[in-house]
């Protein structure tokens, strides 16, 4: 017991650069996500085929390759090709555009979620497109998607330890503890409160969502 | 630890009790493989290793010419595994190679998933309060290799540049000494900092001149650069506390110096592409943990 603690106080400026290092992956790759995701979710439910088509095109390119493949041809591949690419860029990148994906799938259910019905009768009352969505369908979507973006934004927490892995691409949570490990050897101690530090975020980000979800409930 | 040691203990039930029912049926029940294979007294490392029949021996698999997989054979290789093989043909068992990069060898043998490691690991102090070493079975020093075109001339040029090496391996601590002022890259393999100068992402590599060596001559655009700025003696590593499976370590081992295998496998995989010949080591162990004086856990 006294060891945990004297490996927690021992090493920790390492372990809270780790875990700094981390929140920034974090909320970086999450801006891109959900812009890029909105992006694609919006191109994946227009009315025209062609950029329907672009949108899916997208989501099974990012979805279909496993994340450690993307960051190593985001950052070996790349510079292979002669493109000067950082490690921070190609980490925060792939991370994103690969949660992007399935961000778009999401919102693209979340529209399909409110009824066909409810559309055609906006615009059998008058209303223009335009306005069916930004007043009928976007309020709906958004309750209806905060759910499983929250299970993403868990999901994503826990991925971006793949980019401390893969080929030391930035010295995260997960990076620090191994670095600590290779010169104290206490691994139960290390790896406890690498888990701990994942902990804090993905808990918080599930109370979050949680009180996003709360805000926006709708009484019916 | 509870765990580990009541596994070992039911080792030595389980021993004991083939041991009994082997006597009681005979000598004609003899295996004929082991036929020269020395017996262990019962209990120990080596008559357990000879009971399961197989040694589980960590190497790495991404280091030429240490250990490494032949792409054309997909068997691992290199002199390492040549030791390893003495080693298991002395027990009369089949020797299981895994893969043990540096990052996880003392973690695989703390928790019985390696019996023996041959991986590269320079002997120091810290890692001797972990585990037990060998007597050095080899001398590597510390160099610094770099691209054709790179400025860099030697170890003392590195400041401001990015140098790859790897996680749980000696070079963090010598190169924090001996480059304070260069910014290090630490990977899980070599293969990974391979990649990473090959593509300009880090500026120079440093480890061992063997393993540099290695990669020389996968790549022959890279080169050797500057002095040996450390001394590296490499050990196998033992269950901390085994004091007679070190002991018939080290015994292998002087009789792979001492009967001309050493120098055969030296001239095998270093010696024909160094052009290099080189002489077994003759230093004790006490003589290596002096080179790596406590650090960090002791």
């Amino acid at each position: 017991m006294s060891d945990l603690w004297e490996v927690l106080i021992r090493h920790f400026p390492e372990f809270r650069s780790g875990f700094l290092v981390t929140v920034q992956l974090v909320a970086v790759s999450f801006v891109i996500a959900i812009t890029v995701g909105m992006l694609v979710g919006a191109l994946r439910v227009t009315p025209v085929r062609w950029v329907r088509f672009l949108g899916g095109l997208y989501v099974e390119f990012f979805r279909n390759i496993p994340l450690l493949v993307l960051l190593f041809i985001a950052y070996l591949g790349l510079r292979r090709a002669g493109i000067e690419i950082g490690p921070w860029v190609a980490g925060t990148a792939s991370l994103g555009l690969y949660t992007a994906a399935y961000v778009a799938e999401t919102v693209r259910s979340g529209v399909f979620a409110v009824g066909k019905g409810q559309i055609e009768a906006g615009l059998s009352l008058g209303f223009s497109y335009r306005r069916v969505l930004s007043h009928i369908v976007i309020p709906q979507a958004v309750r209806s998607v905060i759910p499983p973006l929250g299970s993403l934004l868990i999901a994503m927490i826990k991925n971006s330890a793949i980019i401390g892995a893969a080929l030391a691409l930035a010295d995260d949570l997960l990076k620090q503890a191994r670095l600590i490990n290779a010169r104290t050897f206490q691994t139960n101690e290390v790896f406890f409160w690498a888990a701990a530090g994942y902990l804090i975020l993905t808990v918080t980000a599930t109370f979050a969502v949680r009180f996003l979800e709360r805000r926006l409930i709708v009484r019916r | 630890m509870m765990t580990a040691k009541r596994d070992r203990r039911w080792l030595v039930v389980f021993a004991c009790v083939f041991t009994l029912t082997a006597a009681a049926c005979g000598d004609d029940a003899e295996p004929t493989d082991g036929g020269e294979a020395p017996e262990f007294p019962a209990g120990s490392t080596m008559a357990e290793l000879q009971e399961a029949g197989e040694i589980a021996i960590g190497v790495k698999f991404d280091v030429p010419p240490f250990g490494f997989v032949n792409p054309q054979t997909d068997e691992v290789e290199g002199f390492d595994v040549d030791l390893g093989r003495a080693i298991a043909d002395e027990l009369g068992v089949e020797p299981n190679f895994i893969e043990a990069i540096s990052d996880n060898r003392i973690p695989f043998l703390q928790d019985g998933t390696a019996d023996l490691i041959l991986s590269t690991m320079t002997i120091t102090t810290d890692r001797d309060a972990e585990i037990d070493f060998s007597i050095p079975y080899y001398i590597a020093e510390g160099r610094v290799l770099v691209p054709a075109d790179s400025d860099i001339t030697s170890v003392d040029t590195l400041a401001g540049r990015t140098v790859c090496t790897a996680t749980g391996s000696t070079y963090e601590a010598n190169l924090t000494q001996n480059a304070p002022d260069a910014e290090l890259r630490l990977v899980d393999s070599y293969s990974e900092c391979l990649e990473l100068v090959q593509t300009g992402a880090v500026d120079a590599v440093s480890t061992d001149d063997v393993i540099l060596t290695g990669m020389i001559i996968q790549d022959d655009t890279l080169q050797l650069v500057g002095e040996g700025y450390t001394v590296e003696p490499y050990g196998a590593g033992i269950v901390e506390g085994d004091a007679e499976f070190k002991e018939f370590v080290d015994g292998v081992i002087s009789d792979f110096i001492s009967d001309g295998r050493w120098a055969s496998t030296y001239e095998n995989w270093i010696g024909q592409y160094t052009g290099e010949s080189a002489d077994p080591p003759t230093m004790t162990l006490e003589e290596a943990l002096e080179l790596r004086p406590c650090e960090e856990t002791c």
